[in-house]
């Protein structure tokens, strides 16, 4: 039961790629010709044209260029980006460990304080504390996340200037060693991070939030405060993990928004990830780049979702009995 | 017992935060082991190194500080001056120039520059490089009777050979071990970038920083930073922020919109100067023999529309409003940048609606009451592209159509993707141009010193190549050709004059400004500034262009290498430790009340 329940999300998964795979193979066939840049080149000869088409593979008939495509991003082979002239794996490998920094730190701490503040709100439901926490909740989850990140920048590394605006790292510094290059990078974290933080904390506290309330008015409860146990314990115990579930489904969808938002979130930072690096590609109209990264964002989102799906059946045992 | 637990965490907390923000900031003041660095930030790095297939003027940067041209450009006037050659003389029919090269030159590897790289990067660059392949055209053969000489042999006398050869002079024994297949492809040189100039590419990390260090083998004067690093960050605000904010030396390119805002910071100056560049309005002057499925309204073909156009335009007011002011009025298509050339012609056209409508009332284009003037069948109606990705140009083109309109010349602002604009100048039908516009507005920018390439876009031979408003007179190309093997500056001058006018008269283009390069550096960090290339008017170190303009800067006196940021560390703390208290002030007195208080549930 347990296996076959697993196969067939691994399953959907699978062809959720695939689809992902054949979609964005046609989309940026659609969107015309890549030797276009080269074009724009008043030297460009039709003999030149034909060379780069030759070079890109461009020339075969659209069903050797799939099965080409398929079998090259078998082999994380993306192609070659028409900008640096480099592999493209080679600059999402190179981007993806920023991005991993700046969304594990950021949907961490959105989680942890979100579900926190959330766990507070409902124990406290239509007192001061909720609906002030409510107020910042909805603020943060209403603002745009470019909005907020400039505020950040005008403050923190403006008018108190405090924290670097921008960049991974200070620039042209040798470190004396790994400890101190890894306390630079964390004092350049700290305002994407949070900019992500507050980017997504809104959603997880008024999730959390309802989530608690409904728990905290369920019989249970009631029979556990009966018995004797202290109210702090019976949130902790008995309340907040029968609260997190829904915390963690959304977590999983929330990695598509938070793809779409770190475009916005490290290009405002000059954070060397991948949405700086989809940015810099639209600009340039480097198509391989694109098509790379976009097939990095949906697989990530994908197994995003698949693995909260595993991690549902293990936390919630009626998945398990169905 | 658990709220000392809790202040514990949150102290550990505040010291990770003191730490990290304590050991950053010390790190900020150094440089790469006490060296002198210059930063320069930028919202673009070069695409590639490889000058073969390089397209940007950030390669061009890069390129400029690492090798020399066989003549380099004078930063006083951008006129010939010593690169690799150390001289040079011209024979009696002009056809044949001979180079005498520098016998001290070195590459930084230290095997010696000779005729042979000279020979091969005029070969094999020249013919292969993405942008280097019209300088070479004229060259019939290219000889090296020793390791010091090299003779050119040209069809017929042409002066770019002296000022305007513009290919870089490589090391072959590193290039030329590379077929030109990979050359053209995805090869990537190895680094150090070995070079000529005073400074040689030793890092690149693209989409995170380019290093250059100085060159020990340079055989000019010892350059005064020892190193050079061109900092990468994801937009233009990011670097014009960057340097406010010290984390950064100088920006190459400024915004138009943030110019005249970071000049009134105290410790920044900026510099406007004017760049080989314009914007302009073309028209589609295209004749049926050469394009006979062109599609447009002839009467853009009337000179006198034109001409009307040209004196109801307000050129001041879309510099004032559309470029911020940081442009220069334009008058006519050689930029004023081309100092040893330019000369204002006596065709200007001037704002002057009345003459405008003068001109159009002389032709026969009748007024026709609040709508566009017509003459027969034909109707002063036209469409005016502009970019998506040039908003100031979108802004142009509707400062035209509304000042047009005035005089009975409609213009309809259509505002499409680059992509489609050059579909639009450049698309064929049976192999002969089809141009499908009546108007549009866009840019073009032209080489140093040498004027040739911009003065080419309006010749007959480059339609079905470079030119886009089609504009054929054969007394154009005649003093076109002539000019271009001219090497006497005033008769060369004189020629182009001549050229200039005629283009005013028939006006293909209304070049509406001559665009500028903004530049910003903080003073607190830099000295030796003066306006370069050339000289009095140019720009802070002659980018692109030359590395000479580089030489003369150093550190300011009193520069502490970057940083700006340890007064706030102190703050940073503090806000830290108070922020954190009150989370633990909070947390526990949420917890004191929720053991005392009893759950609240819903009736």
């Amino acid at each position: 039961m347990t296996g076959r329940w697993l196969a067939g999300k691994a399953a959907a998964a699978l062809a959720t790629f695939v689809f992902v795979l054949v979609f964005n193979f046609f989309l940026f066939r659609v969107m015309g010709d890549p030797t276009t840049q080269l074009a724009k080149l008043p030297q460009a000869t039709p003999k030149e044209l034909q060379r780069l088409r030759a070079d890109y593979g461009l020339d075969k008939p659209l069903l050797g260029q799939f099965v080409d495509y398929v079998g090259d991003t078998a082999r994380f082979d993306l192609g070659v980006s028409q900008r640096s002239r480099q592999p493209v794996w080679d600059e999402i490998a190179s981007a993806i460990p920023w991005t991993l920094l700046l969304v594990g730190t950021g949907t961490l701490l959105a989680t942890v304080i979100g579900s926190w503040l959330g766990v507070v709100a409902a124990t406290r439901r239509g007192k001061g504390t909720d609906n002030g926490l409510l107020g910042f909740s909805l603020f943060t989850y209403a603002a745009p996340e470019y909005w907020i990140g400039i505020i950040l920048i005008l403050v923190f590394a403006v008018w108190l200037p405090v924290l670097p605006a921008g960049l991974q790292t200070t620039p042209g510094v040798e470190f004396s060693g790994f400890f101190d290059n890894a306390l630079d990078v964390a004092k350049h974290l700290i305002l994407p991070a949070t900019t992500i933080t507050l980017m997504l904390l809104g959603q997880y506290f008024l999730i959390m939030r309802s989530s608690m309330v409904d728990v905290l008015t369920e019989d249970f409860i009631t029979v556990k405060r009966a018995t004797g146990l202290p109210w702090h314990r019976v949130v902790r115990r008995h309340a907040v993990p029968n609260a997190l579930l829904p915390l963690v489904t959304l977590s999983a969808i929330q990695f598509g928004a938070v793809a779409g938002g770190l475009i916005t979130v490290e290009t405002i930072f000059s954070w060397p990830g991948l949405g700086e690096l989809s940015f810099q590609a639209i600009n340039d109209k480097d198509f391989p780049v694109l098509e790379g990264t976009f097939l990095v964002f949906s697989a990530g989102v994908i197994l995003a979702n698949f693995l909260a799906d595993c991690l549902y059946f293990y936390l919630d045992p009626r998945v398990q009995s169905r | 017992m658990r709220a000392k637990r809790l202040w514990a965490a949150a102290g550990a907390l505040a010291v990770v935060i003191a730490l990290a923000v304590g050991g950053a900031t010390t790190a900020i003041g150094k440089g790469s082991n006490g060296n002198s660095v210059l930063k320069i930030g930028w919202a673009q790095d070069p695409q590639t190194l490889n000058p073969f297939v390089g397209l940007d003027e950030e390669d061009f940067t890069a390129w400029a500080l690492n090798w020399d041209l066989l003549v380099n450009f004078s930063p006083k006037d951008l006129g010939p001056t010593a690169g690799i050659a150390k001289s040079w003389s011209v024979s009696k029919d002009q056809k044949t120039v001979t180079f005498k090269l520098d016998p001290t030159a070195k590459w930084s590897d230290g095997k010696p520059v000779t005729s042979a790289d000279v020979k091969w990067s005029l070969d094999v660059l020249g013919s292969n490089g993405a942008l280097f392949t019209s300088y070479t055209d004229n060259i019939t053969s290219i000889d090296t009777p020793d390791p010091h000489t090299v003779v050119i042999h040209t069809k017929r006398p042409d002066a770019r050979i002296v000022g305007g050869l513009f290919i870089y002079i490589l090391p072959k024994h590193i290039w030329g071990k590379v077929p030109v297949k990979d050359l053209t492809g995805s090869y990537q040189a190895k680094l150090p970038l070995v070079g000529s100039g005073p400074y040689v590419v030793t890092d690149f990390q693209q989409g995170h920083i380019l290093t250059m260090k100085r060159n020990p083998l340079f055989r000019g004067p010892r350059p005064k930073y020892d190193e050079i690093d061109f900092i990468k960050y994801g937009n233009q605000d990011a670097v014009e922020r960057a340097l406010q904010l010290g984390e950064i030396d100088l920006v190459p390119e400024v915004s138009a919109a943030n110019f005249a805002r970071l000049g009134t910071q105290s410790d920044i100056d900026t510099f406007r100067a004017p760049a080989p560049a314009f914007t302009e309005l073309s028209f589609n002057m295209c004749q049926p023999r050469f394009c006979p499925d062109a599609k447009f309204n002839p009467a853009i073909q009337d000179r006198a529309v034109r001409q009307a156009v040209g004196y109801a335009v307000n050129r001041s007011r879309l510099n004032a409003i559309a470029s911020r002011g940081t442009s220069f009025v334009a008058h006519g298509i050689l930029p004023s940048y081309y100092k040893s050339f330019y000369q204002q012609p006596k065709q200007d056209y001037p704002f002057d609606p009345a003459k405008a409508k003068q001109i159009l009332d002389q032709a026969g284009w009748k007024e026709n009451g609040s709508g566009p003037r017509t003459k027969g069948n034909e109707t002063l109606s036209f469409n005016l592209y502009a970019r998506t990705e040039s908003p100031y140009t979108i802004e142009d083109a509707k400062l035209i159509a509304e000042e047009a309109a005035k005089v009975g010349i409609d213009f309809h602002v259509q505002v499409v993707s680059t992509d489609k604009l050059t579909e639009l100048t450049v698309q064929k039908v049976n192999g002969k141009p089809a141009p499908d516009f009546d108007t549009f507005v866009w840019g073009w920018g032209g080489d140093p010193y040498d004027p040739s390439f911009l003065l080419s876009l309006l010749t007959t031979d480059e339609i079905g190549g470079s030119s886009d408003s089609f504009y054929s007179n054969p007394q154009y190309d005649r003093l076109f050709k002539q000019q271009a093997g001219v090497f006497d500056t005033a008769k060369r001058k004189a020629i182009i004059a001549r050229m200039v006018a005629l283009t005013q008269r028939d006006l293909p283009y209304l070049v509406l400004t001559y665009d500028p390069n903004l530049q910003a550096y903080r003073t607190d960090r830099i000295s030796g500034v003066h306006p370069t290339c050339p000289d009095g008017s140019g720009d802070i170190f002659c980018e692109q262009i030359s590395y000479e303009g580089m030489l003369p800067l150093g550190p300011a006196s009193g520069d502490s290498g970057g940083g700006g940021t340890s007064g706030g560390t102190v703050a940073l703390i503090v806000i830290g430790v108070v922020a954190l208290a009150g989370i633990g002030f909070f947390v526990i007195r949420s917890r004191r009340r929720g053991r005392a208080e009893p759950v609240e549930l819903e009736e």
